[in-house]
């Protein structure tokens, strides 16, 4: 037998065959989102905007936009379908199947984190295809592929995690667009996403050290393109920590029956 | 560890911030038992049974489902247990077949047998054919059907049933009494939760009356109802023109509540009218009256229920009955 128990699996194929069935909701709107990203920021404005060192700007937010992908869907995903399966009743499936806590979280922590892998691979490609397709701007690689691996991977447990949290917190479906409006993207957008630290002034740039979304974008360019303004390996030690450090409150969280039980 | 208990719950209480839903219950439902549990809206039904599943979290007081605890042992419990709930929390994204599947996966059972469960608990309810339609596109009854038919595909040991037949035609009743009771006699312990106090009366072989979050009287539906009060007719050939004086201290010690007149009959409540009548009818001769029949109605397990919950029973469906009940049955205190 698996370590995976056949109730955790039972779970994540829930979980997964939800968001893959609907693809029209679930992956058509970042991929829309993104293409027009590498359009008017890549292609139409990227033109205009002086280059960072050998790189044009499209490959320079490429990685960010990968990281804004897989954080904004991770978060989603998690937050939503706990939040749903409270608002219809239906968790009580979960709470009430003889699954052990640890199980019911790693099953929706997997499952969100995949949605965003698989989201944040799109962006990639779409990308790729963007720089293939222009034969003035060099074709995106892969110069460190262990660190691209590593950072999403502890990126989207992280956000999956923390849509955990959200999932569990939130009592109405305005909780959910609040904190997708007004906390995930304020962090992703002075996340260094779209312009480096560099060129921000010394009090700016050390207030953006706050945000943690900085160090997921630079260590994702760096997995990309080589180049980092933070050591990758100090952010890469911080962000697992933060992962696991959140999967354990979210744990704990369900132990405790936060938002589930009376 | 394994108990002859199904259930077994000591000085169980719940607050929900001020409402007190439970009230130092403690609660013995053997094994194999097919157990009611009756009490008017708000008793707290509904609350101790989420105790048991881990929808809610007890206040004090200890329970156990076949010996394991509730909180410490939450696995062993769960997989034990199968609950159609009263309040439908069905998952609505995938077709019903689907949500069987899962729910049996949820359960430790592979993807092919969880699918075999799922086809036989959609047989067993009579809703096969809408295998593939969603929950949300079922009729009332239908979904009433199906969270029997959840219930059943872990193949639990307990089922809880908490008013699986509110609102259901009578012939869906039937079926849903037939499928429970074949369940019950293979084994699996019953603990149903209903209005319909002859469901409890015909299914249960043990039965709780709760009322405000106290346990008022377990026994079975006979023995209940052996404590309600009889009802004798005793009509006389001629209309008396006052009641007649007949309850002597000996008989009052006995059982009799109260007697009336109605027209030529006298009419006498009393707890076991059997015994009394020859006495009665033999105290009316020598006052002078002459019985010409003798009628008993005895006491029914509803007349109990309203009495010992002091008939605050609200609900929708048989609160003109209940109304009219209450209006017949005497002024008894508990
Ligand atoms: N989530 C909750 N929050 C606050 N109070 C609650 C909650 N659930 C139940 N109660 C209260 O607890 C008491 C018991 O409710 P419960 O649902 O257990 O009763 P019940 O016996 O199942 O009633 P019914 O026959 O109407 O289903 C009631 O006073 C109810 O208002
Ligand atoms: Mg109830």
């Amino acid at each position: 037998m698996s370590v995976v128990s056949l109730g955790v699996r039972a779970l994540a194929r829930r979980e997964i065959l939800r968001y893959v069935r609907m693809p029209r909701s679930t992956f058509l709107p970042p991929l829309v989102t993104n293409t027009l990203f590498f359009v008017v920021f890549g292609v139409i404005i990227g033109e205009r905007i002086r280059s960072y060192g050998e790189f044009s700007y499209i490959l320079f937010i490429l990685p960010g936009l990968v990281v804004l992908g897989v954080t904004a869907q991770g978060f989603q995903n998690a937050s939503f379908t706990i939040f749903h399966g409270r608002w219809e009743d239906y968790i009580e499936e979960i709470q009430t199947a003889p699954l052990t806590y640890e199980e019911m979280v790693l099953a929706y922590v997997v499952t969100s984190a995949l949605r965003g892998l698989i989201v944040g691979v799109l962006i990639a490609g779409v990308g790729a295809i963007f720089t293939l397709l222009d034969p003035d701007v060099a074709t995106v690689g892969l110069a460190h592929p262990l660190y691209v691996v590593a950072f999403v991977l502890v990126v989207s447990v992280l956000f999956s995690g923390l849509g955990v949290i959200g999932g569990l917190w939130a009592t109405t479906f305005d909780d959910l667009a609040v904190m997708n409006q007004f906390i995930i993207r304020p962090l992703v957008f002075v996340g260094a996403v779209f312009y480096p630290l560099s060129i921000l002034d010394p009090l700016w740039r050390t207030v953006s050290l706050v945000n943690p979304m900085v160090y997921m974008v630079d260590g994702v360019r760096y997995g990309f393109l080589g180049i980092a303004e933070i050591d990758p390996n100090t952010s890469l030690v911080v962000l697992t920590v933060a992962a696991v450090v959140t999967v354990l409150v979210d744990v704990w969280l369900f132990r405790r029956g936060y938002g589930l039980t009376e | 560890m394994s108990s002859q208990f199904a259930i077994s719950t000591r000085d169980l209480e719940k607050d929900y911030g001020e409402v007190k839903a439970l009230r130092g219950l403690s609660l013995d439902i053997g094994a194999g038992q097919f157990f009611g549990l009756l009490g008017p809206n708000g008793a707290g039904k509904t609350t101790f049974i989420n105790v048991l599943i881990g929808l809610v979290k007890k206040t004090g007081g200890d329970a156990r489902v076949f010996g394991f605890d509730v909180e410490d042992e939450y696995r062993d419990v769960r997989s034990r247990v199968g609950v159609a709930p009263q309040e439908f929390n069905v998952d609505r994204f995938f077709p019903v077949r689907e949500v069987l599947m899962h729910n049996a996966g949820y359960h430790g059972v592979t993807k092919e047998e969880a699918a075999e469960r799922a086809d036989e608990a959609l047989r067993t309810v009579g809703i096969y054919e809408k295998r593939d339609t969603k929950f949300t596109y079922l009729s009332g009854g239908m979904k009433r059907r199906f969270v029997l038919a959840r219930a059943l595909v872990s193949e639990p040991d307990l089922l809880i049933l908490d008013e699986p037949t509110a609102g259901v035609d009578v012939e869906l009743r039937r079926a849903l009494w037939r499928i429970i009771t074949d369940l019950n006699d293979d084994g699996t312990t019953i603990l149903l939760t209903t209005h319909y106090i002859e469901e409890a009366e015909q299914l249960c072989d043990e039965v709780a009356i709760m009322d405000s979050g106290r346990k008022i009287a377990v026994a079975s539906p006979a023995e209940l109802t052996q404590r309600g009060t009889d009802t004798l007719r005793i009509q006389l050939s001629e209309t008396p023109r006052e009641v007649p004086d007949i309850v002597g201290t000996e008989l009052e010690a006995g059982s009799i509540e109260a007697v009336t007149t109605e027209g030529r009959e006298v009419v006498v409540t009393a707890k076991r009218a059997n015994a009394v009548a020859p006495e009665l009818v033999r105290r009316l001769d020598r006052a002078g009256y002459r019985a010409t029949s003798i009628d008993i109605e005895p006491a029914s397990l509803e007349e109990v229920f309203v009495d010992l919950t002091g008939g605050e029973d609200e609900s929708e469906d048989d609160a003109p009955e209940s109304e009219s009940k209450r209006l017949e049955s005497p002024e008894a205190t508990t």
